[in-house]
């Protein structure tokens, strides 16, 4: 069971922000971050996952997308990373791991750099937000929405959409949707500065990757893990850009079942 | 005639009442991400008695927590400390590793020099680096004390570090098992941060 509430976060420079929060389980606490493709595309996986075990699964829509309103000030990928730890405080929680999947990953390392004691962990999944010379991120704004599902999936056919038939209300979604990834992300999708700041950070990191991503390919993935010193990368087979929407078994597992792995035959 | 007892603070952090002494090991007061005592911290830094100085094992955070340390009320106390602790801690005023002091104000430099390693592990690999229940047994075999007090059991990296990187059970029971086996003459007692034991 899960429920959905509207919570007010004051933000230092920022000032309230409203933020919308599905809250799925009880137990053990993961705040889990969506990326571009909007909280749909965690959703399914948080139930999921909060279904399989004892879990208490936090999904915020970043402000901006889903048709939730955006304090201009808002406006950074560190605004929203600042915005979730604000969150976790407010929400009082303790050992809390932070799983995102691309810009939701950025979101995560982010978080990470702030080193608040109540996040333990990290899972980056497919993230973006560093630059990797000869890896670039795929230019999304430059895409067809079919381009986009191409690169994304392993399989596309099950996920494929044509944005022209979706009804008008959605459409809107989808274009403020595009509006906010440009606002936080911008075009690059990276932060120059951001991989040599990855290199202080001292939290247990597992970085999971699609081997059929085509947004960041897998040796973006593996030098985002390179960047972090604790870093443990595990490539995930037959899954693209969102392994948690392609294929969530894989995913949980990865996470659950991580002390029974073996990473350096993910290594290299 | 002086008392000699220990008093369990939290972790490998605990006051030794010898010979009229009184010192610190180990000071941990504070938690990071990925360094979580496991249990209480029976006292806090203003709550310490006074000291005659501080031992320190080595360099890692959750043994060598001067950041916090440091708003200990007497500045001048001696810190006794390992050759890495002062490798570790470059601009340190560490004068000398065998009697390291340090100076007013300066005491919050050396613990972000702390290299970035678990206790229980390295960063790379899956190299265990600290002694498990039965290698403390057969080292408590060797040493034949009387009392034998378990610590660093309680640890935890949180959920996912516990799982990449310590792979620790928690459990002082295994270690008292296995000292009952190799140890016999040695009586090993489990207690609670904030117990204080006399001898």
């Amino acid at each position: 069971m899960n429920t959905t509430a509207i919570h007010t976060v004051d933000l230092t420079g920022i000032g309230s922000v409203e933020v919308t929060v599905a809250d799925y389980g009880s137990g053990q606490p993961f705040l889990l971050l969506h990326g571009g493709a909007g909280p749909q595309s965690v959703t399914g996986f948080a139930e999921q996952f909060a279904a399989a075990h004892d879990v208490r699964v936090l999904v915020p829509t970043h402000p901006g997308f889903g048709g939730t309103p955006r304090p201009e000030a808002l406006n950074s990928i560190g605004g929203l990373a600042a915005l979730y730890n604000a969150l976790l405080s407010q929400f009082g929680l303790q050992d809390v791991t932070v799983i995102g999947n691309s810009i939701g990953g950025w979101i995560t390392a982010e978080i990470a750099l702030l080193k608040s004691p109540r996040v333990s962990g990290i899972v980056l999944i497919d993230a973006v937000g560093i630059e990797v010379p000869g890896h670039p991120v795929a230019d999304f704004f430059s895409l067809t929405m079919d381009q986009v599902f191409q690169l994304s999936f392993h399989n596309p056919g099950p996920f494929r959409i044509d944005p022209a038939t979706l009804p008008p209300a959605a459409q809107a979604i989808a274009a403020g949707n595009r509006a906010a990834i440009s606002v936080y992300a911008g075009t690059a999708m990276a932060d120059p500065t951001l991989v040599d700041r990855l290199g202080s950070l001292e939290i247990p990191t597992l970085v999971l990757w699609g081997s059929s991503d085509r947004i960041v390919d897998a040796d973006y993935g593996r030098a985002y893990a390179a960047a972090i010193p604790m870093a443990r990368f595990q490539l995930l087979p037959d899954t693209g850009h969102s392994p948690q929407l392609e294929t969530p078994d894989q995913v949980i597992h990865a996470i659950w079942d991580s002390a029974d792995t073996d990473f350096s035959a993910f290594a290299h | 005639m002086s008392r000699t007892a220990v008093t369990r603070i939290t972790h490998s952090c605990h006051l030794i009442e010898i010979g009229g002494r009184t010192f610190l090991t180990d000071p941990w007061f504070s938690t990071r991400p990925g360094y979580y005592q496991g249990e209480p911290i029976a006292l806090s830094v203003a709550d310490l008695p006074r000291l005659d100085g501080v031992l320190i094992s080595h360099e890692h955070y959750d043994h060598c927590d001067l950041e916090t340390f440091a708003s200990y009320r007497d500045q001048s106390v001696p810190l006794f400390v390992a050759e890495t602790v002062v490798e570790a801690a470059p601009g340190t005023r560490c004068s000398s590793p065998n009697s390291a002091r340090f100076l007013s104000g300066s005491a919050t430099s050396p613990s972000p020099s702390c290299p970035p390693t678990a206790c229980t592990s390295a960063p790379q690999g899956n190299m265990q680096v600290v002694m498990d229940a039965d290698e403390a047994a057969e080292l408590t075999a060797i040493l034949k004390p009387e009392l034998a007090i378990p610590h660093h059991y309680a640890f935890t990296k949180g959920f996912l570090g516990d799982r990449l990187i310590t792979h620790s059970d928690k459990d002082p029971l295994h270690y008292q098992d296995a000292a009952r086996d190799l140890a016999p003459e040695t009586h090993v007692r489990i207690i609670e941060p904030g117990t204080r034991i006399e001898l």
